[in-house]
């Protein structure tokens, strides 16, 4: 039998991954392409919004999307069809992107025309949240059904992200949520998160979404 | 699961460093994981075999050493586990500390030819 030695590694993982995101974002920046990565519950309404957003912006720039649905492409094909270049991403029952399954997607959806591209990441509120996958900015999806409290249950997420964006304020008679008891609870955990309240259904507050990617793609690099 | 996602994590950096330091065998990967890192020791032990099978890895054993989350109490230096007392420090009743370990998540070392 060939001789055994022990080897030390003392290899941090979350370092490694930290890394890898760094050189993605340096990467992207450097080729003028915009990363976001958006992150919810399951049906929040993260792929209403991307599609929303590609149909009110494709004409002024070029958007990709990397869906990753855990065993369907049913998300990549209705991106597809608002008129984005798309990919599904093969996450094999995980529950969250690191940034290698990332920059693997970077390179197979091939970004290097592209001014805008959407990271529609695991539905989950917990997972995700610990891991940086290389984007310049995090976004967060909460549905008004989900309830005004998620802020309390998830701090982790709330306390990380740059946006949340409050979807289907078109129900919102429909259910307790408090909109000001909602932000109060936020921005204890996040003083400059900027927040959008938004119907991705009726399109009502989409502007001032769609204001802020417009900025955000302007100003890259 | 999360988990799993980072064993991949953790055989793909060891993988890295066979193939750096052309070695052959590895009999066993130690990890030292924080009580308080994003893993939990039984899970990763179970994601394991799923990570490894079909591979270079597939007889390579898993060692998880656990790192207590321990805190250093800011008025009396008294060092206790946090969790296990609720963050107030056993000897002065106080709730500042500074944390000195529990978020690890390292892969302390191979056994390897
Ligand atoms: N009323 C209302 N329904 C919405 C709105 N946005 C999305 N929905 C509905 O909510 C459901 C889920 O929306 P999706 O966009 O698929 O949500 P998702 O976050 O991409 O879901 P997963 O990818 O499965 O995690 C769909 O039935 C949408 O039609 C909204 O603003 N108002
Ligand atoms: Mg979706
Ligand atoms: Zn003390």
């Amino acid at each position: 039998m060939d001789e055994l030695k022990v080897f030390t590694i003392k290899k941090n993982i979350q370092e490694d991954n930290a890394k890898v995101a760094e050189i993605t974002r340096s990467q992207l920046r450097k080729q003028g392409t915009y990363l976001v990565n958006i992150m919810s519950s399951p049906g929040s309404g993260k792929t209403s919004t991307i599609v929303r957003t590609i149909k009110a912006l494709k004409d002024e720039m070029k958007i990709g999307v990397m869906e990753a649905d855990i065993d369907s492409d049913v998300d990549a094909k209705a991106v597809q069809e608002a008129g984005a270049k798309a990919i599904q991403l093969h996450t094999g029952g995980m529950c969250h992107l690191d940034a290698t399954m990332t920059r693997q997607g970077i390179e197979e959806l091939g970004v290097e025309e592209l001014d805008l591209v959407f990271l529609e990441n695991i539905g989950n509120l917990i997972c995700p949240a610990g891991y940086d996958t290389g984007a310049m900015k995090n976004v967060a999806i909460l549905s008004v059904p989900e309830g005004d409290d998620k802020p309390l249950k998830y701090p982790k997420i709330f306390g990380k992200v740059d946006v949340l964006i409050v979807n289907k304020i078109d129900a919102i008679e429909h259910f307790d949520f408090r909109m000001d008891l909602l932000e109060e609870r936020v921005r204890r955990l996040n003083e400059d998160i900027i927040i959008f309240p938004i119907s991705a259904k009726t399109g009502e507050g989409l502007d001032e979404w769609l204001n802020w990617i417009r900025k955000e793609v302007r100003k890259r690099g | 699961m999360h988990e799993l996602g980072i064993v991949y994590e953790v055989v793909r950096i060891v993988d890295g460093f066979v193939q750096e330091n052309q070695l052959t065998k590895v009999e066993k990967i130690v990890l030292e994981v924080g009580q308080l890192s994003q893993a939990i020791p039984r899970f990763l032990e179970e994601c394991y075999p799923a990570a490894v099978s079909e591979t270079a890895y597939e007889d390579t054993k898993l060692e998880i050493i656990v790192l207590p989350a321990n805190g250093k109490c800011k008025s009396c230096n008294e060092v206790y586990n946090i969790i296990e007392h609720r963050r107030i420090c056993p000897k002065c009743h106080r709730d500042e500390y500074a944390l000195i370990s529990g978020e690890e998540f390292n892969i302390k070392e191979i056994v390897a030819g």
